[in-house]
Order: structure tokens, then C-alpha cells, then sequence
């Protein structure tokens, strides 16, 4: 299954702070629930995430890079592949990540293309939308944490 | 001497009785033999490793952690089993120059479907085997995966890249070059009507209610397979044929098994792999599937884009039809995958009078679950494409449906008669069928409540739908198998053996899986031998006492097998009348057989005579028998017909359309079928409405969905959306008879023809009640979204694509959904968020 996820929101924070945390791929992948990033460069991570999809859990296994980073701009495409454990298929991502100011804040625009084969794709797909706005609310609040703290 | 038959006098008093079916209380009980009951001294259970991408290169298995895990055996991958399992068999090559890939039961290097086989895990409990088979770890390189009929056919990924395009074969019947017909494109050009249409075969899952299971026991001098198989006897050879195994060395038995469909008419790779595994380990070995295995890797069926060029006078007579098709075979070729089209070259005529046919198939590989034979099997996509193109001829012309198919259908007069395509329809009324089904429906009073409705605007519309079928049955004459490159013979053979107490075992080649073969049998037997049906036992589906048979598939076990029954019995009566003749001393020309009794012609009406249970006997002891003659009654046959046999029917529907949602009820349903004589209406009655069911829900309800990367997303029942009794409505039944001349008993089959009639006449009838609206066709399954659509968009919105993402259950910004939970935002108050999903 191909979908292509959107997803808005702003922090109370300068956009310089906010691209330094949000190109810190340790602090990143800490903050999105379920995940543990196993080791991380400037270029790319290895790690694990684990997500509930309806019925099924799984637990993907992989690897990401920037394959385009522009920090003047605050622009950063993130591409991730995982395998999933236990015969469940892959999934793998695309991550646009754009930085804009907004009033105090920052505004960041996060597009995800993401393609996902097996179980997860067969039983999650009615509620992968639901699931994706769920971990981004959580991985939001974690970063603000981080921003403000 | 043990019973006495003491029953009246009759000569046919068993065939055409309503006879409750003998193995009913076992099967419904479930105290009876099924595979996965079995359990044997030591037995190791199996799990599948399956793919779960549809197109990809095997780059590495480790399977250490699966070894380790607790309880397990064994773990064998394709490359441990590459120069031991063959290729899985495809016992029809449609044509000299059919392309295919090898077709490996585990995957060595590349897997071309999500489903496919890439390891097995041997425990000693199925559940350690299934978390074990977890454990296995898998990489795979992905490849680009064909999954779009047409675009398969246009090469624009390939399923198989080592065969260079995807199409396997094209098969073409011209009635021009047979000398059968006319051409069809002189029809064409000279036609005041062409109608041109294209219609989707959508794919189905046969579904049935048993999910397969094998079991192999190595420990014996033979190899002992159980399976839940429709085909023992063709699997016991493609065994030996692929495994390079004794034929000899090789017992199949087919127990009990829950229902096929066609499902079961295959060789698997999960036989071949439980019985690698049992020979690798030296302990007998079980696999059953769960039902997601069952939905994702048993073979699916229909997958078919049909276009259809019709040409017809002005006056509704019609001139010629050409049909090009293009098959999906999904990912490899099955038993008789390439086939089951073909089959259908032979059913777009139908019952019309066409002067020129043209037909012309192209198979094509996808990256899907590959298909095979389904309930029906080639015809009902033929009966479907057919009756609605005599629909959309009807409407060219402005004129009534039933018309237009009378004006073209062959008279009863007619009989027998030559079709366009070379086959011989042996015998048939369809006025008399069409007449009572009319009837029946009360069809004028329906044509004037549409006239009413739409006249008034009802909200609700009324459609009605035809279709007046006929299929082939019987398969097959062998000859006619041969011509068409089939591997095998169409014949069946029987044994009777008349056992010392009066008792008949009856032996038959006729697997059945819930048909009702033992009452059948016995009853056509007792009538046969004039002994009780409770006296008539019947074995089948074990090769070691069945040892020769072609089994149950194409509407063939009563009209062949049943035949070979009939031969064997009359060969008993033959064997055991020089003995009558010896004991009643008199000439055996001057002997009569009736009712299980021999009598001497002429002698009076109260003679005793001797009876076949005291022959029998007679026999057993062989104390005193006539000089040279054999000591045994028992007697075998084997059958091969000289042709197929022809079913009809007039099947007739109504279905109301709410036009403001798209839902649609059916009104009515009605049908009369002539399939010959029958010889037990209860079990005809059942083939008829469990076919009609199945039909209504290709029209209706099913299909199997895959999404972009090649993931079947309707792989449950909660998707896969199988009708149960509280989606149907009582069925109007009925028949008329025109026997067979191809058999003793004149009986055509009966097994497919509610699957195969039915679905059209649903079809017909949603469009029939919307026609108003611009819509002149709608894909199936035709779902209350699909014509809504229609009604609202005309034709464009009746031919959208099921949504991979049909089950949006908690889809954002719909009605009538239960909102999980905050969206998401869990007190961070200064962020907002915006989902959407492409």
C-alpha cells in the first residue's frame, strides 16, 4: 500500500532551534513513540520502531539518511527503509521536512510517502491514518518538550 | 442368505427419489474423518514461511533462530529442496509455444507473488511450528512487481523477467477457418447493429468451507498422503510425475473433505512440501492452512477482461460475435490454469444461432496469486458476457430483452444441433423452460410495476434481469480432451463387487466432497441390481481401493461416472446369469433380469427365481457353480463419453435499486433449469440454490482486492465479503426435462449451473432498474457505492476501481464514525495538525 501522509504543526520556538533539534537524529528518533535509534551519524541512523496497527503490532527494523539537506533553508528529505520482524513485510518512507517561521514560532510542514507491504498493509490500512496522527501528536509534544524545557 | 428384499415391484422406484443424503449426520456433525482430524505416532506439524511481497529476489534466509526455537525439527528453505521438488504440474499447455516459468513449490531465488512459499518449519505442535516460521528471517531485494491485467499484457513491468514479456499463450477459434461458420468480420461489416462492449471478470476466491490440509505418513513400504483434494487420483500421478517417485510407492486418500469449488483441483505446493518434509524427516507430517493462508495462496479464480463485438440484422437477428479475452494467470500456471479460459471458447455462442464466431484469448502473468479452475470454470465468464451483451442488444434495438433472445435461441425442434463452434447440443426446450419461468416470476406484472415506478419517479427503481444459459457438462469426451492439448482423459471408471452376504460395495473414480455421491450412487445401483439402498455402500478417494479414477470437477461424477457405475452393474447381471440360468435350469436367452430377481421368460408371474444376494453367495462358496465359470459377480467399467452433456435454464430476477443510496435488494429470483432427468431432487435442489448463492455474489458481493504493492487487502472475511443465508432470499425453483442422449440415465449435471446462470441475471436487473440514468454497465461486485455513482455520474462513476482502502473504519470527516480518541494532540496546546491522505 502507497499513501502519501501530510501533516502540520508549530512549535514556540525560532526555526534555527527547531532545524537543529529536528536534524539531531538521536534526539529525533527518541522522540517518536516506540522507536529506539540503535546508532546515528550526521548522514544516517540505524534503529527499530515499534507500531500497533489495528490488529497487528509490528516491529520494523531499518536504516534512514538525509538524502537532501539544506540548512539555510530548513528543508531536509529524510528517506527510511525497514524490514519487518517476524515475516511482516517492509515499510519504507519518504520525509519531507520544511521549516517555516510563524509569528514567534515555527511552522514545519512534514510530508511522508510511505510504502507498506504485508499484514500491516492488509489489517492497517483502515486505521493508518488514525495511528500516524496519533505517534505525530506524540512526537510533537516530545520536541516542544525538548524545545522548551 | 441374510435380507430379503421384499420391496414393490418398480422399476425405477430409487432414481427420482428426494432421498436424504446417507453421509449427512457425519459430515454435519463433524464425527467423521476430515484430514486435520487425523493424528499418527509421532506426526511433526508444519508452518509456511510466506512471502509477503509480491515481486522480489531472495537475497538471504537465516533460519538459526527458527531451528533454536523450542520444539522444532526442521527448517528447509528452496535452496535446501531445489534438485528435489520438481516443478508443480500444469496439465494443460494450450498451445505449442505457451511460455511459463518453472513453478517451484518453495521459492529458490525469486518470489513472483505475495503468498509464495519461501521456507517450512517442522514442529511437534503446530503452534511451535508457527512461531518458529516468525522467526525466520527473510531478505529480500524487491523487484518491480506486475500486478494490472492490461498492463501486464503491455509489458510494462515483467511478472517473470527470464520469459521476456508476460504474455503465456494466445488461443484462437475462428469459425471461418474451422469451417464451422462464417467470418466474423464480413458479419461486422455488413451488421445494421454492432454493439461493442468490455466487460471485467472481476477475481474471486473460491472459498470453501473446508481449508486444505495434507498429511504424509513415510513410514510405511508406501508413501501415505491425506488431503483435502478434489483430485486423489490426478494428484497420486502429478507425485509421481514431479517428485520422480513410484506411482507405486505413492497412496493418496482424500477423506472427507469439506467442499472444493474447483479450489481443490489442483496439486499444491503444500502437498509437495509435506511430503519433501516427512521424507526429510522420516515422521509422518501434518499442514492445515489457516483461513488468511487459505484466502491469500489457495488459487483464486474469473480474472478476465472480455471485449465483445456483437453484429445483428435491423430486425434482431444476429450475425456474428467475436470475443477477445485477456486471462490473468496470476503468477504461475496451475493444474489446468491456462485452461479454464478456454473452456469458456465454447459457451459465448450459447444458445444462439450465431453464423460466425471468432474467439481469441491471450493468458498473462501478474505478480498475483495465481488463478485456476472456480465453479464454473471459463463458462460462467462466457454465460456472464453473453447474456449481457443479448441485454445491451435489446436496448440498441428498443425492444424487449426476452424477444430479442427467443427471436435468436435454437428451437426445440432443432435438437440436435451443430453450433458455430463444432459442438453438437444433443437435446433442450428453451421455449418450455422460458415459458415456465415466466410463469413463475409473473413477468408482464413486474414490466408494468417498472413502467409504474418510473413513470412515477419512485424512488425505489425496478430492474429486471434474464438469463437464459446453457453450459457444457460431463468433462470429458477424451478425444475432444486430446484436441485441445489437455494431459489427461475425460473417462471415469467404477467397480461394483457383490459381497457374500447380498451386500454391494460400490467402488467409484468420482471423488466427491459433498456432493452427495454415496446416495446418488446407491441409488442409482439399487435400481440397477434391485437391491436396498441401505445394501449400497459406496468407497471412493482412496487410491489403494479406488486405485483408478479421474475424480469431481466440471459437472462430470453422474453424467460419466455414474455411467461407469451403470456399466459395472450391468456387467455383474451379465456374470451372474449363466449361474441363474444353471440353477433355475434354463437357457440363459430365456433369462430376464427384474428387480434383483432372474426369472425365466414365460414361465408365469410366480415363479420364485433366484435373487442376486443368494447368487452371491452362491458365488462365495463356489461349491457348485457351472463348468468354468469364474468364481466372482464383481465386475468394473470404465467410461468414456462420446459427448458433453448440455444443461439449461431460464433464471430470472428482480432487484430493486434505491436510487438515492445505491442499495440494492432483490425482489425475486427465479429459476428453471433443465438438467435432464434427476435422480434425486433433493440434491439437485441444493446444487442449485448453493450456485446460485455463489453467482449472486460475483455480481454482488466478492472480490479480491489487491492493493499497489501486491497485497491481497481482502484476505479476511471481514473483506472478502462471503454472502451467508441472512444475505439471500428464498430462491423460486424449478424444472423442465429434456433428457440426455449421451447417457443411460439421461442426466446432464448440475454442480455449476447456478453459479454460472445467475450471475448475469443480477447484472442485468441492476441495470435494467437504472438504465434511465445513462448507465450501461457496472463493474462487479456492484456495490452500493458503484451505483450510486452511476446513478449520480452516469457511466463514469460506475466503473471506478474498488478502493484499496475500502475499509476506512475510522476514516476522518465521514458520518457515522466512532471517533478513536483525541486526534492525536495530547495537551500541547500550541500545536495544530491537518491529516490527508492521498
Amino acid at each position: 500500500m502507497a499513501m502519501e501522509l501530510h501533516h502540520t504543526f508549530t512549535v514556540a520556538a525560532t526555526p534555527e532551534d527547531t532545524w537543529a533539534l529536528l536534524t539531531d537524529l538521536e534526539q529525533v528518533g527518541g522522540c517518536f513513540p516506540g522507536a529506539t535509534v540503535t546508532s546515528a551519524t550526521d548522514e544516517e541512523f540505524t534503529g527499530n520502531v515499534k507500531v500497533k496497527l489495528g490488529p497487528i503490532g509490528v516491529t520494523y527494523q531499518g536504516e534512514g539518511r538525509f538524502v537532501e539537506r539544506d540548512d539555510e533553508a530548513h528543508r531536509a528529505v529524510i528517506e527510511g527503509l525497514g524490514k519487518g520482524l517476524r515475516g511482516l513485510g517492509n515499510a519504507s518512507a519518504k520525509v519531507t521536512l520544511q521549516l517555516k517561521p510563524e509569528g514567534e514560532g515555527t511552522k514545519a510542514d512534514v510530508t511522508t510517502s510511505m510504502n507498506i507491504t504485508g499484514k500491516p498493509a492488509q489489517f492497517g490500512r483502515g486505521v493508518m491514518q488514525t495511528v500516524s496522527d496519533k505517534l505525530l501528536g506524540q512526537f510533537v509534544e516530545c520536541i516542544e518538550g525538548k524545545l522548551t524545557g | 442368505m441374510t435380507a430379503v428384499d421384499d420391496r414393490p415391484a418398480e422399476a425405477t422406484h430409487e432414481v427420482g427419489r428426494d432421498r436424504r443424503r446417507k453421509e449427512d449426520q457425519r459430515l454435519i456433525t463433524g464425527r467423521t474423518r476430515w484430514t486435520d482430524n487425523m493424528q499418527l505416532q509421532g506426526m511433526l506439524h508444519l508452518a509456511m514461511v510466506r512471502s509477503p511481497v509480491a515481486h522480489a529476489r531472495i537475497t538471504g534466509i537465516d533460519t538459526t533462530a527458527a531451528r533454536e526455537s523450542t520444539g522444532v525439527i526442521a527448517v528447509l528453505t528452496g535452496q535446501d529442496v531445489k534438485d528435489l521438488q520438481g516443478s508443480l504440474p500444469c496439465a494443460w499447455p494450450i498451445t505449442e509455444d505457451q511460455k511459463a516459468p518453472p513453478h517451484p513449490a518453495i521459492a529458490v531465488d525469486r518470489v513472483a507473488f505475495s503468498g509464495e512459499v519461501v521456507a517450512v518449519v517442522a514442529a511437534r505442535t503446530a503452534a511451535a511450528a508457527r512461531d518458529a516460521a516468525e522467526l525466520v528471517d527473510v531478505d529480500y531485494e524487491d523487484l518491480p512487481a506486475v500486478l494490472e491485467l492490461k498492463a501486464a499484457a503491455a509489458d510494462e513491468a515483467l511478472a517473470h523477467p527470464d520469459l521476456g514479456t508476460n504474455r503465456s499463450a494466445t488461443w484462437i477459434f475462428d469459425s471461418a477457418e474451422a469451417g464451422t461458420g462464417g467470418s466474423v468480420d464480413e458479419a461486422i461489416r455488413d451488421a445494421d447493429v454492432v454493439v461493442e462492449r468490455e466487460f471485467r471478470q472481476q477475481r474471486l476466491i473460491p472459498a470453501f468451507m473446508e481449508p486444505r490440509s495434507t498429511v504424509v505418513d513415510p513410514t510405511g513400504e508406501q508413501f501415505v498422503m491425506w488431503s483435502a483434494t478434489q483430485v486423489p487420483h490426478i494428484l497420486r500421478l502429478m507425485l509421481a510425475m514431479t517428485l520422480g517417485v513410484d506411482e507405486s510407492k505413492v497412496r493418496v486418500v482424500a477423506p472427507d473433505v469439506g467442499g472444493g469449488f474447483g479450489g481443490k483441483l489442483q496439486v499444491t505446493p503444500e502437498e509437495i512440501i509435506t511430503f519433501l518434509v516427512a521424507r526429510h524427516t522420516g515422521r509422518p507430517c501434518k499442514w492445515t492452512e489457516t483461513r488468511s493462508e487459505s484466502l491469500l495462496s489457495a488459487h483464486h479464480g474469473r480474472d478476465q477482461w472480455q471485449k465483445l463485438t456483437l453484429a445483428a440484422k435491423q430486425d434482431g437477428t444476429v450475425t456474428g460475435l467475436k470475443v477477445e479475452l485477456l486471462a490473468d494467470m496470476g503468477a504461475y500456471l496451475g493444474l489446468v490454469t491456462p485452461g479454464v479460459p478456454i473452456l469458456g471458447a465454447f459457451m459465448f455462442n450459447s444458445i444462439y444461432k450465431f453464423p460466425a464466431y471468432h474467439f481469441a484469448c491471450t493468458n498473462v502473468f501478474t505478480n498475483k496469486t495465481w488463478t485456476d479452475a472456480y465453479r464454473g470454470a471459463g463458462r460462467p465468464e462466457a454465460t456472464f458476457a453473453i447474456e449481457r451483451m443479448m441485454d445491451e442488444l435489446a436496448v440498441e434495438l428498443g425492444r424487449d430483452p426476452m424477444e430479442v433472445r427467443e427471436q435468436n435461441w435454437i428451437t426445440h425442434e432443432e435438437f440436435p444441433f451443430t453450433t458455430v463452434c463444432g459442438l453438437e447440443y444433443d437435446s433442450g426446450n428453451y421455449e418450455a423452460a422460458t415459458e415456465r419461468a415466466k410463469e413463475l416470476f409473473g413477468y408482464a406484472e413486474l414490466r408494468a410495476e417498472q413502467q409504474r415506478r418510473r413513470e412515477s419517479g419512485d424512488r425505489v427503481q425496478l430492474g429486471l434481469g434474464i438469463s437464459t444459459f446453457t453450459e457444457m457438462c460431463g468433462l470429458a469426451p477424451s478425444r475432444v480432451l486430446g484436441s485441445l492439448n489437455y494431459g489427461a482423459g475425460g473417462w471415469e471408471h467404477a467397480s461394483v463387487r457383490m459381497l457374500p452376504t447380498g451386500k454391494v460395495e460400490v467402488i467409484t473414480g468420482s471423488s466427491a466432497h459433498g456432493q452427495g455421491h454415496e446416495t446418488a450412487w446407491s441409488q442409482i445401483v439399487a435400481d440397477q441390481l434391485g437391491v436396498p439402498f441401505e445394501d449400497v455402500e459406496v468407497l471412493h478417494g482412496d487410491t489403494q481401493i479406488s486405485h483408478k479414477g479421474l475424480d469431481t470437477y466440471g459437472s462430470r461424477s453422474l453424467v460419466v461416472g455414474g455411467q461407469a457405475v451403470i456399466n459395472a452393474a450391468k456387467k455383474v447381471i451379465e456374470k451372474a446369469k449363466p449361474l441363474a440360468a444353471y440353477q433355475l435350469e434354463a437357457n440363459v436367452d430365456d433369462l430376464e433380469f427384474t428387480d434383483g430377481k432372474f426369472t425365466v421368460k414365460g414361465a408365469g408371474a410366480d415363479q420364485e427365481g433366484v435373487g442376486l444376494a443368494g447368487l452371491a453367495l452362491a458365488v462365495f462358496a463356489a461349491h457348485d457353480l457351472p463348468d468354468g465359470m469364474e468364481p466372482s459377480l464383481d465386475a468394473d467399467a470404465t467410461f468414456d463419453p462420446v459427448n458433453f452433456s448440455f444443461p439449461h435454464g431460464t433464471h430470472l430476477c428482480a432487484m430493486e435499486v434505491d436510487t438515492e443510496t445505491g442499495a440494492s435488494r432483490m425482489r425475486s429470483y427465479v429459476c428453471v433449469d433443465d438438467i435432464g432427468n434427476v435422480v434425486n431432487p433433493l440434491i439437485v435442489e441444493g446444487q442449485v440454490h448453493g450456485g446460485l448463492v455463489q453467482g449472486i455474489a460475483q455480481a454482488l458481493w466478492e472480490e479480491a482486492v489487491y492493493d499497489d504493492q501486491g497485497t491481497l487487502v481482502s484476505g479476511s472475511f471481514v473483506d472478502y465479503t462471503l454472502p451467508t443465508t441472512a444475505d439471500t432470499i428464498s430462491f423460486v425453483t424449478d424444472r423442465t426435462t429434456s433428457p440426455s442422449t449421451s447417457n443411460d440415465l439421461g442426466v446432464k449435471g448440475v454442480g455449476e449451473a447456478g453459479c454460472i446462470a445467475s450471475t448475469p441475471a443480477v447484472v442485468n436487473a441492476v441495470l435494467d432498474a437504472i438504465r434511465q440514468y445513462g448507465v450501461d454497465d457496472i463493474l462487479m461486485p456492484c456495490t452500493p457505492e458503484r451505483v450510486w455513482r452511476a446513478i449520480q455520474h452516469g457511466q463514469a462513476g460506475a466503473s471506478r476501481p474498488t478502493a484499496e482502502d475500502a475499509a476506512g473504519h475510522f476514516a476522518e470527516g465521514e458520518p457515522n464514525q466512532d471517533p478513536p480518541g483525541p486526534a492525536g494532540v495530547t495537551g500541547a496546546t500550541t500545536t495544530t495538525q491537518e491529516g490527508g491522505q492521498a
